[in-house]
């Protein structure tokens, strides 16, 4: 399980785009030309940390939305961000 | 020195510049398109032959399949591939090219480059431009979205077996107007070859994606995979920060006019009657 500071900070990649469509969210990575779709509550994870809420408030932010335990939710919100860094499509900021 | 018009999809490209063997090279090839009123372009591209090798990326000892280089700029777009380089401005959109090509791979370059500058001229018509294959029956045109490995061949070979019009394997346009969707062939040809010929548009009456799969099947998806399927599969403008908002925003309004289904296939001609039967259902659901 991914240990990351609950106080770290997010942003959508400057070589990437998101947009939310019909609650799904697509990031275009422009460097690779290649597109990754996440799905309502990926796009909801994305939506807070471009809101410039720490890792920590988004697991608060999905405990409340989704009726889920923060455990839960942060495993959940971890590893998504794990694989969007991977990907390129956000940043530390 | 020579110069020589090729018209499709509403437009015309005239590459001038070109020697003799160039020449004679670029219309052995792209006959069936080659325009006869050379004034106002839309889009010009001067070739400039340099025989000197040194500077170019060098040729390799047999055939090979490579990515051609492409770098978005502000004002510009830098192509380079095997044997030559290229500059295409945006605004208005022409190119020079420089290359030491001359002989048979000449023609891999010169395609590489209208590849390109292609795309960005129907871009700026209000066209997408994607890795696609598609065919016709004669009346409906459909096309099957998806890069390198998806079946794009594979189902062009298939279609080729129940005597199916193939437009391209590689690239083609889906133009739009207020009354329809259209469906145009770019003279580009992948694995499945063949010799670019003049197609009229056909309506397009299917837009899918590929999966691998028995029995055949068309399937919904979300939007979203739609929207990121068609964006991943529409060359060098999904890789410009210019204009990638752009075709994310025409790729929406695309899906929303026409939704995307999945064709899930397996090597066998069973999956036309499947989509046949699917989109003669929607054609009366709309005649209705």
């Amino acid at each position: 399980m991914s240990t990351k500071a609950s106080t770290q900070h997010y942003r959508v990649d400057p070589h990437a785009r998101f947009r939310v469509m019909d609650d799904e969210g697509i990031f275009v990575l422009q460097d690779a030309g290649e597109v990754l779709v996440v799905n309502e509550l990926g796009a909801f994870i994305v939506e807070q940390l471009k809101a410039k809420h720490s890792l920590d408030e988004v697991i608060t932010s999905i405990t409340e939305r989704y009726a889920v335990d923060a455990e839960r939710a942060r495993l959940d919100a971890s590893s998504l961000v794990d694989e969007l860094l991977q990907a390129g499509a956000i940043t530390r900021s | 020195m020579s110069a020589l018009t090729i018209a499709f999809a509403g437009s015309r490209y005239r590459f001038a510049g070109l020697n003799p063997e160039q020449l004679d090279l670029v219309r052995s090839k792209f006959d069936a398109l080659l325009g006869t009123d050379d004034t106002q372009p839309d889009v010009e591209i001067d070739v400039h032959y340099s025989p000197n090798p040194e500077g170019f990326m060098r040729r390799p000892a047999g055939p090979v399949e490579y990515r051609v280089a492409v770098v978005h700029a502000e004002d510009s777009v830098a192509v380079a591939g095997i044997g030559f380089t290229a500059n295409i401005d945006r605004r208005p959109l022409r190119a020079q090219m420089q290359t030491c090509l001359a002989d048979e791979w000449f023609v891999g370059a010169f395609e590489n480059l209208f590849r390109v500058v292609a795309c960005y001229r129907l871009f700026s018509e209000g066209a997408l431009v994607l890795h696609s294959a598609a065919f016709t029956d004669g009346a409906r045109g459909f096309l099957f979205c998806g890069r390198s490995g998806a079946g794009k061949t594979t189902l062009c070979g298939l279609a080729d077996e129940l005597e199916l019009g193939i437009l391209s394997d590689e690239l083609n346009a889906v133009t739009t107007s207020a009354e329809r969707l259209e469906l145009q062939a770019m003279p580009i040809a992948g694995d499945f070859g063949g010799a670019p010929s003049a197609h009229p548009p056909y309506p397009l009456t299917g837009l899918l994606g590929l999966a691998h799969g028995a029995p055949p099947s068309v399937d919904r998806c979300s939007k979203a995979e739609a929207v990121s399927r068609i964006v991943a599969s529409c060359p060098y403008i999904n890789a410009d920060a210019l204009l990638v908002d752009e075709l994310t925003s025409r790729a929406a309004k695309l899906v929303e006019r026409m939704p995307l289904r999945i064709l899930s296939f397996a090597k066998d001609t069973r999956f036309w009657s499947v989509l046949n039967h699917e989109y003669q259902s929607q054609h009366a659901a709309l005649s209705r």
